[in-house]
């Protein structure tokens, strides 16, 4: 079994692309979801995920997107069906995956950073499980965490800002700061909600190429959310399109063409339409 | 203004004047009374400038009091508000620790003044720990408030990485908590300086001592001489947590109306 907690999963991930169709890390079967046991937000989701993919889940706002991915990080249980990221359940109770959890790296919606701290000191946040509860609690960072910190705040281009006071920084610079957080995490899965939808053209494609740059530097495999159907399919290699907490449509890009592979009979024009409505 | 508002005050406005009834609450007397202020006013004209070195030396032990109490409180109050904040107990350890604090928030720090007078006797020593059972009790309500309140968001989203209860506590709660936590402090020593000018009427050291003296004796001018002192000191006190708010507290709130 190969779990997330392993310190070389890196590796792992990376030699698994080369037998691509049998290595899954995230698999559901037939899974229902819901926040009061009474409406199902997410209704029959089957689907698995290769190692190394950029996923992406595109819908309207409500469709259960962001339920799919809390599924996936453990902060919420499934009422039917099962759900396997790297052939552990996802459950916050669960000590084994609570050693997982510091290898997902989640960036919600709201990116859900510190405000008043530094963002050097944000980035450090995502080392805390390897660090001792005594040393984390009077701030003292392995040198080797420190030094990690800084080379990531440069890959995502804020080393400049790194004594910067987060609440201080643009919309496009907290989305940085978060992904460098995730980052610091040294994850193999790289979960992100609607991490550019309030952004402007410009600086959202700069946050999506440095995702996907950052997914090939580390092999990753990430899992994005979009509003856009039209972001999903420039950027990812499979587009699960959600309606209604149902998948209707499984996209990807094969040869010059899009095709549908949980129906196989998608048409030219359904996509196009598709498209328009995005 | 509809109707209905103007019903409720008036409505208020009866209450009052009922309530006014069996207190004897006269607003004729207080009319009839503006004349004896004038001769206070006037007796307290007469000012005695020897006095004013005394009065140095009593406010410096007033503030001196209300520094130690208000710091003290403020660490024993921290920990406290830790244990009694709902988001992060069960209701085991916050609802007894809750119970305590608003046990000493139930007496005003004068009544405290008395308690610790008998107990270790007269002088500034017992002002300080009125302060100090004061300061704990309010202070710790203001931050387990506060930090029942921080945004649930990076509390969120810091948990799904996996880390430890005070990993979180100490990275993400106090340091969301802690801009509220300075203005507090700010308020608290502001209001503890004014509680502690009046321990001295119980005997619990400071200035309020004086005043109460020469009040007693009907040496107004006198008393004066110490009135002033806290009025000053109590300005300037003012104006410097004004400075420290403008430098820190105000900063980091325009910064947070940015934040999206």
């Amino acid at each position: 079994m190969i779990s997330l907690s392993r310190g070389n999963s890196h590796h792992q991930s990376f030699s698994s692309l080369s037998n691509i169709t049998t290595r899954t890390i995230i698999q559901m079967n037939d899974v229902w979801a819901s926040y009061d046991g009474k409406n199902y937000v997410l209704k029959e989701i089957t689907l698995s995920i290769i190692r190394g993919t950029n996923y992406a889940i595109v819908g309207p706002s409500g469709s259960g997107k962001s339920t799919l991915l809390r599924l996936i990080n453990g902060m919420m249980r499934p009422s039917k069906g099962q759900v396997k990221v790297d052939y552990e359940n996802p459950n916050t109770n669960n000590k084994q995956f609570k050693l997982a959890m510091a290898k997902i790296g989640y960036i919600p919606q709201n990116l859900g950073l510190v405000r008043n701290i530094t963002v050097l000191d944000n980035v450090l946040i995502g080392a805390l499980p390897r660090v001792g509860k005594f040393k984390s609690f009077f701030k003292i960072f392995p040198d080797n965490e420190t030094s990690e910190a800084e080379k990531i705040l440069k890959l995502v281009g804020l080393e400049d800002k790194a004594e910067r006071k987060t609440y201080m920084l643009s919309g496009g610079e907290k989305r940085r700061v978060a992904i460098a957080r995730a980052l610091m995490q040294k994850p193999v899965l790289l979960l992100a909600d609607e991490i550019v939808s309030e952004l402007d053209h410009v600086t959202a494609r700069e946050i999506m190429d440095l995702v996907v740059n950052a997914k090939r530097r580390f092999n990753l495999t990430a899992i994005m959310v979009h509003h856009d159907i039209k972001l999903g399919l420039e950027y990812a290699d499979r587009v699960a399109v959600i309606k209604e907490g149902q998948k209707i449509l499984e996209l990807g890009v094969e040869g010059d063409k899009i095709v549908d592979f949980q129906t196989g009979n998608i048409s030219q024009q359904e996509i196009m339409e598709l498209y328009s409505e995005s | 203004m509809n109707p209905k508002s103007n019903l409720i005050i008036g409505l208020v406005i009866a209450v009052v004047v009922v309530m006014s009834y069996n207190l004897e609450a006269d607003p004729a007397q207080f009319v009839d009374g503006i004349p004896n202020l004038a001769i206070i006013a006037k007796e307290m004209t007469e000012v005695e400038p020897a006095l004013f070195g005394t009065a140095f030396w009593s406010i410096l032990e007033t503030i001196q009091m209300a520094f130690i109490g208000t710091v003290v409180g403020v660490a024993i109050a921290l920990p406290l508000s830790m244990l009694a904040a709902r988001n992060l107990n069960s209701k085991f350890v916050y609802a007894p620790i809750r119970a305590i604090l608003a046990a000493t928030r139930t007496f005003p720090s004068i009544l405290w003044a008395i308690l610790f007078v008998i107990m270790v006797g007269l002088g500034p020593f017992a002002g300080i720990l009125a302060i100090i059972m004061y300061t704990v009790g309010f202070i710790a309500k203001l931050q387990y408030e506060s930090i029942e309140a921080v945004d649930s968001d990076p509390v969120e989203a810091v948990s799904s990485i996996g880390v430890s209860k005070w990993q979180l506590i100490r990275h993400v709660i106090i340091p969301e908590s802690a801009p509220h936590l300075l203005s507090q402090i700010l308020y608290m020593f502001d209001y503890n300086v004014r509680q502690t000018t009046i321990l001295g009427l119980v005997g619990a050291g400071g200035i309020g001592f004086y005043i109460i003296n020469y009040i007693k004796f009907f040496e107004y001018g006198k008393a004066a001489v110490f009135m002033l002192v806290v009025l000053i000191v109590v300005l300037i006190i003012d104006w410097i947590s004004v400075k420290i708010r403008d430098k820190y507290i105000i900063k980091a709130q325009r910064g947070m109306k940015i934040a999206v």
